[in-house]
């Protein structure tokens, strides 16, 4: 071997000639060589002791024979700890160290042999992973590319089929409404009569004295004409309800007093007070919807005052429905009418129409959800050869003491306790996370379940190589900030070259 | 803070009482006919309380080292009064000295002893310290003095209401406490004297004190004439210089566990030392109020009576001017009055005289005074070697790494949590491997639990503090329901002490370490969140009597159980919550749980000055803060502040965010490991301060006033201090400070940059730059300071390396330093195994002597490099001369700019005597 100084190595040898002057290795200042390894520290760069502790920022070289050579902090000779397994930067002898470089460097090599095994087995899989993430993101791109091509087609037929859907409906529609007009008209013609009729019967029925005309003192004897409900019909009611006619022949009655009290009107007889009451209480439902409605104003205190809300106004809509339908069923025992079959035709060619829309419509959303679905798989970053998208769409479990851990690539990370209780979300996903210079080498999945007086829950999982996908521990280092180590094929590297004995590299 | 926990002096009954009092109508009469004298040391008299004709018995003694004594007791007590027992606050009894009676009359009496006087004065009662013809300290001045003698309980005629006042409020949960008390009303006074509130029962919030001996508080006024500054009496988050409490509480002294504690606030913290200093550009003189019980103390400035001392002789020196003065007024609830009084004249007198009483910190071993890494909780033994294994890549040195109590099995203390820490001896052992030792947590509440042997053990030897019905008192702390041994009684220490045992200790080794927290006690559902005052202590005492040493006396027992662990080998460690009076002879304490604001690190220099001005020295805060997440800054910031205070740990939460240095962004990383290298680099200038305050009482850590006494600017400064005599500190404590205005005492003194030798002239105020990597620390004129610049893992590998002398001359090129060497961790230092040295540099020539013939030791510890800071012309010559050696040529760097010399490697064994002459 060169004979050197203690603490340089071979490399570096050249630098430190025995007879001749030492200049600082940053070129600053110059010494005699007596200065080397003297334990002072003359040169700035701290390379004039590289075998003692004298400078702060030296560096100490040990060989390590068997093992592998190191540099340490100088600051770590003669501190009484052995750090080279040589034993060399404990040369003062305050404390005797063991050689046992031999030891470590079998056991490396063993280590080495192991992780190679390790990565080789690993690195196998590795390589049908980037296969299976390579032609899964082609396949994914291809398919995505037809559905978009498929996506244009179906926009243009789903196009199509609304023209054809509103071309279909509008004789449909008028078809239907001249149907329905003529129905209305027939409807309100027999509900007119009927109302006539009714009207009839109860002019005779209030026409007590017999002499075709109601009077005022005809009125009174009925509590249903007690608008104020003060016991008793006093003449101006009377007369309001005769719309201040003092006697009402057929002709009148029909026509102004009838439409009045047409829903307050009981047969003699069977008139009662709460009935009427319920009879004033549903009129005033049902004929105070339409001014109200038509008047809505959240500033209105006037109305605010009748409907508190919008809710009571909805209750409204739906008792006035079931008041319309109940008469309905009550009077108009006669259906519509089936259309006619030239109607029939027609719409029985838009519900075609509309049919073939709604399909057209489907698709194209469906080939929409898809390519989303497509798009954001690729948006996806699952390493730089798609190694890691084997991992996606599948779940990790690890059980510990008190919690069962899971971890759904790319989704999300939760913890349940062993013995029962809800699961609690640790992050979804976030990020890559590793280093800059390794992103790949952790994932963040963030925003998890709040902490008491702390952070939001978060996972930071640390990809090693190993055979299998799996999650090997789980720990909470900070509190609510979790860790969990995840073993995988895709965090395999490549074997080294095996003609090359510099294990260095491997480690 | 939530305030309400916690009583303000008008829900305290007996401050309320003595708060009430109106000054100059005492009823106090010394019976001149009384005098005993004893020993030539110590006088006594009898005083009459006139109202109620009860006599009390006053003693005044004279003691060794400038101090008097003053002690007031009731003569015929129906019940002993508690006292504290002499060797538990006071080191040992006194020493007295001959005190002579210069002159008797009817109505005074005036002692001498060394150059004071002391002037007792009949009617009213009071005492004046009389030194050079002024009066320095006065007793009882504005007849504020008020001793509840014991008395029986009448039988009242019928029950009547419950507590009176502002407690009346509170009846239903006095019901539950059942019909006992009922008995115990007592609403009959003695025919003298009127009834008080809060005399015979008292209640806060819902817990109901039973006072079973009534009434039994004592207070008094004390007065400094002649003083506008009075300092001391830890533990407050506020100034150094004590405020006027005339508009707020008194200051409390009360051990208490106060969550999230609020800054510039009279309020009771977790320690209690009642020790006042006060002091003028004249002199400085100090006080001991030598009582433990809940303790208040009001201060407010006036001007000195001039009517009564102009009756003194050449009292005042001629002129009209008023004297200012410092009235304080000292209530506590039970105990005797037992003032020391410490005549000084100097600060460095009164720490002297202070320590006398209660002793001196001891040398504390080296890994003591370095960092400590702590955190709630390192989570278990991965964790441990992680956090281990990072300092070391990052190139950090620490000493310490800590264990809170989730290490323990369910907060078992003394064991461990075994799924977490299988093999603790094993983890310990790794971290011993590189000299470094661990802490856990040891706190003095166990856990009720029959299957903790510990427990078990203190029960069945009825070990417990009772309840006032005699049984175990049962109260709620981190292992739920649990209960406390008596520290108070020595054979419960001496018990205490063997758990410490490393075969009673299960997973220990020497290398562990005891952190005693909770100790106030802190009692979850306890009145103000700690014992109720009627718990009973050894021999019947109550709580009451004595509550601020509880936590001393688990410090202690503690202490003694690491040194009977190492048979008395090895020093011990212990980080301390509570303290008091004394607590300074066990261990360490610290500020308790602060808040990680920018205050909180603001606060930590009037805090820990206080602390220190009363004897506890080795003291520090949570570095970082210990609620709360700061940010890089602030943390950055603490480490600076925290690495050039006594004790220094970084501590979080539990909930806080990891922040170990070497997480934290690079710069500031960077920031940090030059902090804590900074420490590293003091570590033989803090060894050697603290070796000083063993031995002398003074503190490493001192106000500016108590090395410039006369410099009045100084008075109520408190944000920078000084470490010894050499450097001067001022952290920076607000957030985006770039700098800071640096005050530099001394008229003619110089001060340098510790890093760039910079110079600043004293007597100024300098606006000086303080980017974030730089600490304002700057080395005097005058003074030599000893460091070791060779970075280790941790403290006890730097055991060997050399020395590097940082001499910064004074206006005539002189300078003058020490340094203390032994082995850093034994009591072989007290057999003589040590080296004390002195190195002076005066007319070119440096020197190293030793100023201790007593010590030797050897050691293979040498000077590498000496730097001379402040020589105007380089020298052609350096020559080493050793004795029984040939003179050595020794080469040297010069630098004319920084007027900066670099003598190279004199290689002289720090033991040997040498001298280097320039030329």
């Amino acid at each position: 071997t060169v004979p050197r100084p203690r603490g340089v190595s071979i490399s570096m040898a050249s630098y430190y000639q025995p007879g001749a002057k030492f200049r600082c290795l940053d070129g600053t200042k110059e010494y005699p060589f007596e200065y080397v390894n003297d334990d002072y520290c003359d040169c700035p760069d701290g390379s004039d002791e590289p075998g003692t502790s004298a400078c702060q920022n030296g560096k100490f070289h040990c060989t390590n024979a068997g093992y592998r050579p190191t540099n340490i902090l100088s600051s770590r000779v003669n501190d009484g700890i052995c750090d080279c397994c040589d034993g060399t930067d404990e040369w003062d002898g305050n404390i005797e160290c063991v050689n046992n470089c031999k030891e470590l460097g079998k056991k490396m090599r063993e280590e080495a042999d192991r992780v190679r095994l390790l990565q080789e087995a690993g690195y196998q899989k590795k390589l049908q992973n980037i296969k299976e993430g390579k032609q899964m993101r082609e396949e994914k791109k291809v398919e995505l590319e037809e559905l978009q091509k498929s996506k244009v087609d179906l926009e243009a037929s789903k196009d199509e089929m609304e023209a054809r859907k509103n071309e279909a409906e509008t004789p449909e529609k008028e078809a239907k409404e001249k149907h329905e007009q003529a129905w209305n008209e027939l409807v309100e013609l027999k509900k007119a009569e009927k109302e006539k009729l009714r009207a009839e019967i109860a002019f005779a029925e209030l026409d007590t004295n017999g002499d075709s005309k109601i009077d005022v003192s005809e009125i009174k004897v009925h509590s249903m004409f007690d608008v104020d409900s003060n016991g008793e019909v006093s003449d101006e009611e009377a007369l309001e309800h005769l719309e201040e006619a003092l006697e009402a022949d057929l002709e009148h009655f029909t026509l102004k007093v009838w439409p009045n009290i047409k829903d307050v009107y009981k047969a003699p007889g069977t008139e009662s007070k709460g009935d009427n009451q319920d009879d004033v209480e549903e009129n005033k439902a049902s004929s105070s919807d339409i001014p109200e409605v038509e008047g809505y104003d959240d500033d209105d205190d006037y109305i605010d005052d009748d409907d508190d809300d919008d809710i009571d106004d909805e209750d409204d809509g739906y008792m006035d429905e079931e008041v319309k339908e109940d008469t309905g069923n009550n009077e108009e025992e006669d259906k519509m009418p089936d259309y006619d079959d030239e109607t029939k035709s027609l719409i029985a060619i838009a519900d075609e129409a509309r049919q073939q829309f709604t399909e057209a419509d489907n698709n194209l959303r469906d080939t929409e959800n898809k390519i989303r679905d497509l798009e954001s798989y690729l948006g996806n970053d699952y390493g730089p050869e798609d190694e890691y998208s084997i991992l996606k769409d599948n779940c990790y479990e690890y059980t510990d003491r008190e919690y069962t851990y899971k971890l759904c690539a790319y989704s999300r990370a939760t913890q349940r306790p062993k013995n029962g209780g809800s699961e609690t979300t640790l992050g979804n996903w976030g990020r890559w996370d590793g280093p800059s210079d390794d992103k790949y080498a952790a994932q963040r999945y963030e925003n998890g379940q709040g902490c008491w007086n702390g952070p939001n829950r978060s996972v930071k999982v640390h990809f090693k190589c190993g055979t299998e996908n799996r999650v090997t521990s789980a720990s909470e280092p900070s509190r609510c900030e979790y860790a969990f180590d995840f073993e995988t094929p895709s965090r395999c590297t490549a074997p080294p070259n095996r003609s090359s004995d510099d294990i260095h590299d491997e480690l | 803070v939530s305030r309400e926990n916690f009583k303000t002096c008008d829900q305290s009954g007996f401050c309320k009482r003595h708060r009430a009092m109106q000054p100059g109508s005492s009823p106090y009469v010394v019976l001149m006919d009384s005098i005993k004298i004893f020993e030539s040391s110590t006088v006594e008299l009898q005083i009459l309380n006139t109202k109620n004709n009860v006599r009390l018995l006053l003693q005044v003694s004279a003691l060794k080292d400038n101090t008097a004594r003053v002690k007031i007791n009731e003569l015929d007590p129906i019940k002993k009064r508690y006292e504290i027992p002499v060797g538990d606050a006071l080191v040992g009894e006194p020493k007295l000295q001959n005190m002579k009676v210069l002159e008797r009359t009817d109505g005074s009496i005036t002692l001498g002893f060394e150059d004071n006087k002391i002037l007792i004065t009949s009617k009213p009662f009071r005492i004046d310290f009389i030194n050079n013809d002024e009066a320095v300290v006065s007793i009882n001045t504005q007849g504020l003095l008020k001793f509840e003698h014991y008395r029986k309980k009448e039988t009242p005629p019928a029950q009547e209401e419950t507590a009176d006042g502002q407690e009346s409020d509170t009846n239903n949960e006095e019901q539950q406490e059942g019909g006992d008390e009922a008995g115990e009303e007592n609403k009959e006074e003695t025919p003298q004297e009127e009834e008080e509130s809060g005399m015979w029962e008292e209640t806060f919030k819902n817990f109901h004190d039973s006072k079973p001996f009534g009434p039994s508080s004592v207070g008094m006024d004390v007065s400094f004439p002649g003083f506008e500054h009075v300092y001391g009496i830890p533990q407050h988050a506020d100034s150094f210089a004590l405020k006027t409490t005339k508009s707020t509480d008194p200051y409390r002294l009360f051990n208490l566990d106060v969550f999230e504690y609020e800054l510039y606030n009279p309020m009771a913290l977790y320690g209690s030392i009642p020790v006042m200093m006060a002091h003028n550009e004249k002199r400085t003189v100090g006080i001991f109020w030598h009582n433990a019980a809940e303790t208040w103390i009001d201060i407010s400035s006036n001007t000195a009576d001039k009517n009564f001392l102009s009756k003194m002789a050449d009292l005042v020196n001629g002129g009209s001017n008023e004297i200012p003065q410092t009235d304080t007024h000292w209530m506590s609830e039970s105990g005797v009055i037992d003032i020391f009084i410490m005549l000084g004249p100097s600060a460095h007198d009164v720490y002297y005289q202070y320590a006398q009483l209660t002793g001196t910190t001891n040398l504390p071993p080296l890994f003591g005074i370095s960092y400590h890494q702590c955190r709630w909780n390192y989570n278990d033994q991965e964790d441990v070697k992680n956090v281990d294994a990072n300092f070391d890549l990052y190139d950090i040195p620490y000493d310490v790494i800590w264990l809170d109590i989730e290490h323990t099995d369910g907060k078992r203390y003394f064991t461990w949590d075994g799924e977490k820490f299988p093999n603790s001896e094993e983890m310990i052992n790794n971290v011993a491997a590189k000299g470094r030792k661990m802490v856990t947590i040891v706190d003095p509440h166990l856990k009720r639990d029959d299957n903790f042997a510990v427990y078990k053990e203190a029960k069945d030897l009825d070990h417990m503090v009772k309840n006032k019905d005699g049984n175990e008192y049962d109260g709620w702390c981190w292992p739920g329901s649990s209960s406390w041994p008596d520290f108070t009684n020595p054979e419960v220490r001496r018990w205490w002490a063997t758990k410490f045992l490393l075969d009673n200790y299960k997973g220990s080794t020497p290398a562990l370490f005891t952190w005693n927290d909770m100790n106030e006690p802190s009692v979850f559902n306890g009145p103000e969140i700690t014992f109720h005052k009627d718990v009973i202590h050894m021999d019947g005492f109550e709580n009451r009597d004595m509550h601020n040493l509880y936590g001393q006396y688990v410090l202690q027992a503690t202490s003694e159980g690491l040194l009977l662990r190492s048979e008395n080998k090895e020093r011990p460690f212990v980080l301390s919550r509570a303290f008091f009076a004394g607590s300074q002879r066990y261990g360490a304490i610290w500020t308790g749980d602060n808040m990680g604001e920018w205050g909180h690190l603001k606060i930590s220099l009037p805090m820990l000055l206080s602390i220190n001005l009363a004897g506890v020295t080795f003291s520090g805060a949570d570095v970082g803060g210990f609620f709360k997440n700061p940010d890089a800054e602030l943390l950055t910031r603490w480490y600076q502040a925290g690495a050039f205070q006594p004790f220094f740990r970084a501590h979080a939460h539990i909930d806080t965010k990891r922040r170990e240095p070497y997480i934290q962004p690079e710069e500031n990383m960077k920031i940090i490991r030059q902090a804590i290298i900074a420490r590293y680099s003091y570590l033989p200038l803090w060894y050697t301060l603290f070796y000083e305050g063993e031995t002398k009482g003074i503190a490493p850590m001192r106000p500016l006033w108590v090395e410039y006494p006369a410099d009045k600017n100084t008075f109520t400064m408190d944000d920078e201090y000084l470490l010894g005599t050499s450097l001067l500190v001022k952290p920076i404590t607000e957030q985006g400070q770039t700098g800071t205005q640096v005050y530099f005492p001394g008229q003619n003194e110089l001060w340098y940059d510790v890093e760039t030798f910079k110079l600043y002239n004293g007597g100024q105020s300098v606006y000086v730059d303080a980017p974030l990597s730089k600490i304002p620390v700057f080395q005097r004129g005058g003074s030599i300071v000893p460091r070791k610049l060779r970075i280790r893992r941790s403290s006890s590998l730097m055991v060997h390396d050399p020395f590097t002398l940082i001499v910064c001359l004074d206006k005539k090129e002189s300078a003058k330093g020490n340094l203390y060497v032994d082995d850093y961790h034994s009591f072989n230092y007290r057999r003589g195994e040590y080296l004390h040295r002195e190195f002076t540099f005066d007319q070119n020539e440096f020197r190293s002597q030793s100023v201790d013939v007593h010590g030797n030791i050897s050691t293979k510890e040498w000077i590498e490099k000496i730097i001379v800071v402040g020589l105007n012309k380089e020298p052609s010559k350096a020559v080493l001369n050793v004795k029984g050696k040939e003179p050595q040529i020794l080469q040297w760097e010069y630098s004319s700019y920084d007027k900066e010399l670099i003598i190279r490697k004199p290689g002289v064994n720090i033991a040997t005597d040498f001298s280097i002459q320039l030329s």
